[in-house]
């Protein structure tokens, strides 16, 4: 299990990358997730639309009302040009963090 | 059986108790809740069990409602509605959505107010723009506050004199013997042609009239910016000249200007004038519009020097020389004054010694660079001074107009206040202080005020078109950006919201909640009183106004329809600025030239032409010599053809006559009022007698007497005039002609012109033309009052029609009820319109002695004006009284004529 706080703050990039590869809609993104993780990172699944919600506000992403093969109406969303930019930005503050993780637990830490 | 359609829609309802979950948001978890049964159904888990499990997995309604809020609420104030926020007042949004409802829904009563303010403060910006150009005049120079204009003040036999110039070398002189000047300049119009100096270029021929000599240090002197060029060397050299960026557009389009030629034309009064060539040495900023010393370009002062070599030492000639002096910080410019009539003494003695005649006063005084403009006005300024006169009456216009927006304003708000005082009793009685739903209503006042500022500004920029045109100023909305001028216009937002708003915001706020409440409120006796008192108010403005209008155009039309005493339709009049010595010299040849042509019927060769403002004057004596208290008359000096070509009436005696053949040297003529300034009792009288003129030290006799013809336009009194025929002044040629084939004709003339006046440009007039142009400043300010009292009224008018059309739907039971008893439709509309009428008389009343006052003030400048007489009052008054009465009537009948079941129903 992940804290409440790690996820909050994880939730945004981890929104991004998956729209990078595409046009989504919610239930996918909970799929997605379920699945990388290999069910260790579990959402409270409604809260995921306030997020998308504001972050359609911030113009990070563009949503659109679709019919599926199966008649039902679904909200699809994908990556505007800031919302790239945005994940670039995330993608070098996690890589960062990582870098400086997966140097202190080595098994020969940097600092002495 | 587990069903699962229901069940969804039973989860969906629950959805509901959040009330931050709009629709879509609805939809959306609705469809992520059956992908997710979907899904699960396919793993092989039972309808029942993947419903429970999806449900739990969502989540709670309410904690995604409030993640919902905070998104969707973030921008505007980031706080839920019932916490206190930080620095704007609360419940400040419900103002603001209260107020634009208001304006929404009485569009009517919106409009009047916006609109009426906005004419009136895009009155009053405008006169904002006007009088801040007029008092800024020279402020921008550098170290303005130190820069002094020397003049002249001088008593001699002729008379008393202020000057605005000075002797040539007094500058350098001021500069070498006085240590608190720390520079002198001086600027100096070519003498005599300093009107029409022609320029050439290539084949680009044009007259300028603003070029001055100046000294090298003008542009550290005053604030000109060098754009190309040295400004330390530029007029050092002889033959240099420093132009502005429009002229060498002008003409040099986008070539570099630097280092080419101007061939210009300057008569130095030495008896030949000469085309020289002179070297562009730089350009600078083109001239501000508000200074009084606008230019065109600058010529080098060594010009003049090595053209006029006398220059430099003659202090006897002062016409024409403009002294400005920048005094050291610490020094005291009255003891400088003091100290340089020295200067002044040593002058006079020289005019002692070299006309053996005394000076009776000779001084020099200083006046400072920003007075110029507004306060100075001496003979021989470079441009008329500022009239305070019509600043004030600028002022005093747009200051009414937007009294009477103001008014408008107050007045319908007051009556509209019984439509909300519902809404006030029930603030009160949730708890609103008096003191908020005050400021609440003067909110909403800022807000109507600023509407109507945001319609002022488009308005602006078409008032200006015509403001400029009449007072000759070059204001452009532009201007606004000012920070002196935004700042008086934000004051002005401040004063009319507040101003405005102030009296509705304390009737509106007096209500008692409980009485409201119960339905017992009705407009207030004592706020009765006061709609009335503003509604004279208004009118009394509105009737002031149209007065004052009447009375101008009456004014303008009498000038124009009265006898100007000669014939002034078709006559075409060339002014000769150049090559003046052909024109003196072969006048008669000339004109023999032009009656060439059939549809020339007449030529005559004169020194001015009627409608001029001329000012050359003969002072005559009839003692040798001795021109001691001697009398001066204006004079035209003509040839032969004048009276008769434009049909001058003798009173007695004769016309000059060329078979006499001695009238050249020994025949004058003058006006009637000539005849009383030399003192003769009559006409008949002054015949025969002989005078001997200042200018040329002839005697001559006067032969015939002409009637007082307008020879200078109907404002001015017809002065003594003489008439002489004198070559050395003559410079104009008046054609008379029969226009039938206007094009032929002006190329002919314009043929016989260039044939006379080689390089000379071509330009004409006709002189019923340029005599409506003497009539510019009534005729415009005329025009103007027109606009503006109109609008005035309009809005003046509009406020009534509100007014009126309240009164009427307040008591349209009573109306009902009257009806049914059975008043008839004449009778309810006397009802209604016979407050108003009395309140309008009674502004009647009150404007009439105003304008009758205020009007007389204004005719005593014209020489030949109306007399203000009862009809103007009674035309005005009776105009305004029945356009306000048909304006009641209108809504008077409206209730009059309506069922009166209809209103009796309503309950």
């Amino acid at each position: 299990m992940v804290s409440k706080n790690l996820m909050a703050a994880s939730t945004k990039p981890m929104i991004l990358s998956i729209l990078a590869s595409g046009e989504i809609y919610g239930y996918q993104i909970i799929q997605n997730i379920i699945q990388i993780s290999g069910g260790t990172l579990e959402w409270s699944e409604g809260m995921l639309y306030p997020v998308l919600h504001r972050m359609e506000k911030e113009n990070f992403i563009r949503s659109q009302w679709k019919i599926s093969d199966n008649g039902r109406q679904r909200k699809y969303y994908r990556l505007t040009e800031l919302g790239k930019k945005e994940l670039e930005k995330e993608r070098k503050q996690w890589m960062s963090v990582h870098n400086v993780f997966s140097r202190l637990w080595d098994p020969f830490p940097a600092i002495e | 059986m587990f069903d699962l359609e229901k069940a969804i829609k039973h989860w969906r309802t629950t959805l509901n108790k959040n009330s931050a979950l709009e629709d879509g948001y609805k939809e959306e978890l609705e469809c992520h809740l059956r992908d997710k049964i979907d899904h699960m159904i396919s793993f092989g888990s039972s309808e029942k069990k993947a419903f429970e499990e999806a449900v739990k997995k969502i989540g709670e309604a309410d904690s995604i409602g409030a993640e919902y809020f905070k998104t969707d609420t973030r921008g505007i104030s980031g706080l839920p509605p019932w916490k206190k926020s930080r620095w704007m007042p609360p419940l400040f949004s419900n103002y603001i959505k209260i107020g634009l409802r208001k304006i929404k829904r009485q569009k009517l009563y919106s409009l009047i107010n916006i609109a009426g303010l906005a004419v009136g403060l895009a009155c009053c910006a405008v006169i904002i723009l006007y009088v801040t150009n007029e008092l800024s005049y020279d402020t921008f120079h550098k170290d303005a506050d130190r820069i002094y204009r020397v003049a002249t003040h001088r008593i001699n036999i002729v008379g008393e004199f202020l000057y605005s110039t000075t002797p040539g070398p007094l500058g350098p002189e001021l500069k070498a013997s006085y240590p608190q000047v720390e520079q002198a300049i001086r600027v100096i119009p070519p003498f005599e042609n300093a009107s029409h100096v022609l320029v050439v270029q290539e084949e680009k021929r044009f007259f300028e009239n603003r070029i001055w000599f100046a000294d090298k240090d003008i542009f550290q002197f005053f604030y000109i910016p060098f754009l190309q060029g040295n400004p330390q060397t530029a007029l050092v050299k002889p033959n240099a000249v420093v132009i502005t960026e429009g002229m060498a557009k002008k003409y040099f389009y986008e070539e570099a200007p630097l280092g080419r030629t101007l061939q210009i034309e300057i008569d130095y009064d030495t008896g030949s004038v000469e085309i020289q060539d002179f070297e562009v040495t730089g350009v600078v900023k083109n001239s501000p519009a508000n200074t009084h010393l606008k230019y065109d370009m600058f010529i080098s002062m060594p010009t003049m020097t090595s053209n006029l070599p006398s220059f430099e030492e003659d202090w006897l000639n002062w016409h024409g020389k403009y002294t400005y002096v920048k005094l050291a910080p610490t020094a005291n410019a009255a003891d400088f004054e003091e100290q340089i009539q020295q200067v002044a003494k040593m002058c006079a003695q020289k005019y002692t010694e070299r006309y053996n005649r005394k000076m009776d006063l000779n001084e020099f005084f200083l006046q400072p660079l920003t007075k110029i403009h507004m306060y100075s006005n001496n003979l021989g300024e470079i441009e008329p001074s500022g009239n305070w006169y019509y600043l004030y009456i600028y002022s005093i216009i747009a200051f009414l107009i937007l009294l009477i927006g103001c008014l408008n304003f107050v007045n319908l708000s007051a009556a509209l206040s019984t439509t909300r005082t519902k809404e006030v009793g029930l603030r009160k009685v949730v708890g609103a202080q008096r003191r908020q739903l005050i400021w609440q209503f003067l909110g909403e006042s800022f807000l109507i005020t600023v509407l109507a500022f945001i319609l002022a500004f488009g308005l602006i920029s078409l008032l200006l078109i015509p403001f400029n045109q009449m007072a000759g100023t070059e204001l452009t909305s532009a201007d606004l950006g000012q920070p002196i001028v935004l700042l008086s216009l934000f004051g002005l937002l401040l004063f009319v919201s507040i101003g405005s708003g102030c009296y509705p915001a304390l009737i509106l706020t007096g209500f008692t909640p409980v009485s409201v409440l119960q339905g017992k409120s009705a407009p207030t006796s004592r706020g009765a009183m006061a709609q009335k008192l503003l509604v004279v108010g208004q009118f009394a403005i509105s009737i002031f106004l149209v007065i004052c209008t009447f009375t101008v155009f009456k004014q303008l039309n009498f000038m124009k329809g009265r006898a100007l005493g000669f014939s002034f339709e078709q006559k075409l009049v060339l002014r000769v600025q150049s090559n003046l010595q052909h024109l003196r010299r072969d006048f008669e040849a000339i004109k023999e030239d032009f009656l060439q042509n059939p549809s020339i019927t007449g030529a005559t060769v004169s020194s001015s032409v009627p409608g001029d403002d001329t000012d050359s004057g003969y002072y005559l004596t009839s003692k040798a010599e001795d021109f001691r208290n001697a009398p001066r008359l204006k004079v035209i000096t003509m040839d032969y053809d004048f009276i008769p070509e434009y049909e001058i009436k003798m009173v007695t005696g004769r016309p000059f006559q060329r078979d006499t053949g001695n009238d050249e040297q020994a025949s004058y003529l003058i006006n009637l009022a000539g005849v009383k300034e030399l003192g003769f009792s009559s006409p008949e009288e002054a015949l025969g007698k002989s005078f001997m003129a200042h200018y040329h030290r002839m005697t001559k006799r006067i032969i015939g007497v002409t009637d007082d013809f307008h020879y200078r336009g109907m404002q001015e009194i017809v002065e003594p005039l003489i008439m002489d025929i004198e070559d050395s002044l003559m410079n104009t040629i008046t054609l008379s002609i029969r226009v039938e084939n206007m094009k032929e004709l002006m190329r002919f003339i314009n043929k016989k012109w260039d044939e006379h006046f080689p390089g000379v440009p071509f330009e004409y007039s006709f002189l019923d033309e340029s005599f409506d142009r003497e009539y510019r400043y009534e005729d415009q300010m005329g025009r103007l009052l027109g606009i503006i009292t109109t609008m005035g009224f309009i809005i003046a008018c509009l406020g009534l029609f509100g007014l009126a059309s309240f009164v009427a739907r307040y008591r349209t039971k009573e109306i009902g009820i009257r009806k049914v008893l059975g008043a008839s439709t004449s009778n309810i509309v006397t009802m209604l319109s016979k407050k108003f009428f009395l309140l309008i008389l009674i502004s009647v009343m009150i404007a009439s002695p105003l304008a009758w006052y205020s009007m007389n003030k204004w005719l005593q400048d014209f020489a030949y004006r109306i007399n203000m007489n009862l009809v103007i009052f009674f035309v005005a008054a009776g105009g305004a009284l029945a356009i306000a009465i048909a304006t009641v009537c209108i809504q008077g009948i409206r209730a009059a004529v309506a069922n009166p079941a209809n209103s009796l129903r309503d309950e």
